[in-house]
């Protein structure tokens, strides 16, 4: 049904993809596999004819065959939507947010079709029951963001459907979602492929996905196909030695054997904890009430620990740890940390204490200040805490760090932006360490990163914890790596801990 | 140098054309400021009886005024006022209004809504509505001009600051600087603030834009700089009654505040 043959595109003079032929028949669903900058989504976007302004692609896409890329801008038209349909990888920002979500999935219709008003209702209505929307006749009057993640995603797809398409594109339409629901997307998605007889190009950077649902694969790198095949034949015999490094960076999650010393004492006691939001308003005049979000709360962690703390988005993973930081507002309970022998707490407002404690965050992209030099940011601590250093004794505290994390020395004059995803990773890690923490709360470390990169920062993480016995609070919705990375796994769930002792039967 | 200086400079390598020129016609407005300081080719103030209304020509490249005055120092020296004022008026406006803003972007609460209301107060007025009314309690003058100005560009500055650091006050880096142990104001004006020199630098030059105006207007209102001193809009003023018989004497001064106001335009255009 579809067939590119030697496709280059790229932006002004660079050539991002450089001249790969693939192919996709009805019923089928076509898994393109790479890292970012491998050009998979520039891929995709030449296919549904939705490149950018000084993009540009070359080569044939041949579509039930018809060359789309010799079509004018007009006739192409016809097909955007109709024939061609894409699910975005954000349904926050693919939907309009000031139109009814009814009138958005209508849209394609009243292009494409001369359709009556009631016959339109009538398809839109079909087709979110498809998409697995509940009482499609309520969400029809309803704006995106009174929808839930799930439910936004749902409508794209519906609105991807509405003109009964051949082509379905998916550039990473789960990733913005939790586990159980990105495993409900999935299905859907698959279901109304075979059934409607469609084909699906999917393009995902999730290699676990990509094997289970799809029914060929190819992986791309710098612009090239490297490798083509099913999903067995590509995971478990790869030819090529980039495939098999891919695979071999998923992480594995056979649970970690080593135990904690058992000499070792505790380093953090978090004793009934609680973090409260503000409740808003009912009206002006009525007094500020508090929501507890995270519910008393305890637990310690030991000296040269990794203990693993999992939930549901939403379920306060994130905000107890930012409390323990004493980033919240609202808290009450213990927070104690203790270096030897000696009890200190950290919740008192004295900033003094906080560096014992240090976080690593989830998004490197926004957790460097953009307007520094790494050096900069990373002598920043010492420049507040220990002012006795002077200016050559920084730099070399720095130069060391950045060694430790194995980052070169000439990295301290490059600006956050000049940085990869695992650079910046790394530097979040070297200024944690730099501040001399116990302990380190990882919230998501690596869940922004592609595989390779995020096996070397777990196998970082891992090796300075072996190396300095500092402990880890781990958070992380990847069960997989949670397995392979800690000692002990807490459960978090509307607020509350358990624990889990036998992490073999962790899925 | 950080990245909004490097993003603010790198423009001249850019192919941004507009850019290009409006910073040629500001370096050459710049430089006839600086050689006005050593040297006009007459005195701005002299008066010349006998050569009232010279039309332009060698002695007297931009011809002279009523008085018999030289144009063409006149705009040097006008030149001159109107840049320091303009320059003042600005320092005063995004000084204060970049630290206002920042406080209360960062700290919210009770300050941000007091400061806030009061600003939104000063916005109400158009701005040089507000700078008469100072005028009228202070006097006229060039430093009572510099003070009126000044105050009425502060709440536009606070406003932009304040917006930024909003948004910035979320990112981790903040948090970041927050668990080293940083104070808040380091955190505002050593982290933050970098961060928004770029927008800074765009409403700065707009700004300069709006004061070269507002002091052309109010000194063509006879309340800014007061006679024999010369600014670009009192000369203005006093070119209207001879419009038609010496032309020459308002387009002098007309053309230099469209070159300013071009060049600030022209600037400012790739970074809003």
């Amino acid at each position: 049904m579809l067939e590119i043959r030697n496709l280059r595109a790229g932006f002004l003079q660079q050539e991002v993809v450089h001249g790969i032929s693939l192919h996709a028949d009805a019923g089928e669903i076509v898994g393109i596999i790479g890292e970012s900058g491998s050009g998979k989504s520039v891929t995709a976007l030449s296919v549904a004819g939705l490149l950018k302004e000084g993009a540009w692609c070359k080569g044939e896409i041949l579509f039930h065959d018809v060359d789309l890329n010799r079509l004018s801008e007009k006739q192409r038209r016809s097909y955007k939507g109709k024939e061609i349909s894409m699910i975005f990888q954000e349904p926050l920002t693919s939907l309009n947010p000031v139109i009814r979500v009814g009138r958005q999935i209508e849209e394609p219709l009243l292009i494409h079709t001369k359709l009556s008003s009631s016959e339109r209702r009538k398809q839109v209505l079909s087709v979110m029951e498809a998409a697995g929307l509940e009482e499609p006749e309520k969400l029809l009057g309803m704006y995106p963001h009174e929808l839930s993640g799930g439910m936004r995603q749902r409508a794209m797809i519906a609105m991807a459907l509405v003109c009964n398409p051949s082509l379905m594109i998916a550039d990473e339409p789960t990733t913005a979602l939790d586990v159980t629901l990105q495993a409900q997307i999935l299905e859907l998605i698959k279901g109304i492929v075979k059934k409607r007889r469609m084909a699906c190009l999917f393009i995902s950077h999730n290699m676990s996905i990509v094997r289970n649902f799809c029914d060929r694969v190819y992986v791309m790198k710098d612009g090239e196909l490297v490798e083509t095949g099913t999903p067995d034949e590509i995971f478990l015999s790869a030819k090529k030695d980039y495939t098999k490094r891919l695979i071999s960076s998923i992480p594995d999650g056979i649970p970690r054997r080593d135990s904690v010393d058992e000499q070792s004492g505790t380093v953090l006691e978090v004793k009934n904890f609680s973090v409260y939001y503000k409740k808003k308003k009912a009206h002006f005049y009525s007094p500020a009430e508090l929501e507890q979000v995270v519910k008393s709360v305890t637990f310690s962690i030991r000296q040269g620990e990794m203990l693993g703390l999992v939930g549901q988005s939403g379920c306060g993973k994130s905000t107890l740890s930012k409390g323990i930081l004493g980033l919240q507002s609202y808290t009450s309970g213990e927070v104690t940390y203790i270096q030897n022998g000696k009890k200190i707490s950290l919740l008192d407002k004295s900033s003094k204490n906080r560096s014992y404690l240090q976080m690593v965050f989830q998004d490197p992209y926004s957790s460097l200040n953009p307007a520094k030099t790494i050096g900069w940011i990373l002598s920043e601590p010492l420049r507040v805490l220990r002012k006795n250093l002077n200016a050559n004794a920084r730099k070399a505290r720095v130069f060391e760090m950045l060694g430790a994390v194995g980052l070169s020395e000439d990295l301290a004059d490059r600006y956050p932006g000049e940085l990869s995803g695992g650079q910046r990773q790394r530097v979040c890690i070297a200024l944690a360490l730099i501040q001399g923490a116990g302990v380190i709360i990882a919230d998501e470390p690596v869940s922004a990163l592609d595989v390779t990169v995020q096996k070397q920062i777990l196998d970082l993480i891992k090796e300075l914890q072996l190396r300095t016995g500092i402990s880890c609070l781990f958070i992380s919705h990847d069960m997989a790596i949670v397995r392979q990375m800690c000692h002990r796994v807490l459960v978090m769930k509307n607020g509350e801990l358990t624990e889990m002792t036998d992490l073999e039967q962790i899925k | 140098m950080d990245t909004g200086m490097k993003r603010f400079f790198g423009s001249f390598k850019g192919k941004n054309i507009y850019f290009k020129i409006g910073a040629f016609f500001l370096l050459f407005l710049a430089l006839v400021v600086i050689v006005s300081f050593f040297y006009t080719p007459y005195d701005p103030a002299k008066m010349d009886g006998t050569a009232k209304f010279t039309p332009p020509c060698g002695a007297h490249p931009f011809g002279t005024d009523n008085f018999g005055r030289d144009i063409l120092s006149r705009v040097m020296a006008g030149l001159q006022d109107t840049f320091i004022i303009a320059f003042s008026v600005v320092l005063i406006g995004a000084g204060a209004g970049s630290f206002i803003g920042a406080l209360t972007g960062y700290y919210g609460g009770w300050l941000d809504e007091v400061l806030m209301r009061l600003n939104d107060m000063l916005t109400a007025f158009p701005s040089v509505l507000l700078a008469l009314v100072f005028v009228s309690l202070w006097g006229s003058g060039t430093y009572e001009i510099i003070g009126a100005l000044g105050i009425a560009f502060i709440p536009s500055f606070a406003r932009l600051v304040r917006g930024e650091v909003l948004k910035l006050r979320e990112a981790d880096f903040v948090d970041s600087a927050r668990l080293m142990g940083v104070s808040d104001l380091r955190i505002i004006f050593v982290h933050i603030f970098p961060n928004i020199l770029p927008t800074l630098f765009s409403a700065v030059a707009i700004g300069f834009n709006n004061a070269v105006l507002a002091e052309s207007g109010m000194s063509y209102l006879g309340i800014g700089v007061t006679p024999p001193d010369a600014s670009l809009g009192s000369m203005l003023s006093d070119a209207q009654g001879y419009l038609l018989n010496a032309p020459w004497y308002a387009l002098a001064p007309g053309i230099t505040i469209i070159f300013l106001i071009l060049g600030f335009s022209f600037v400012s255009e790739k970074h809003a």
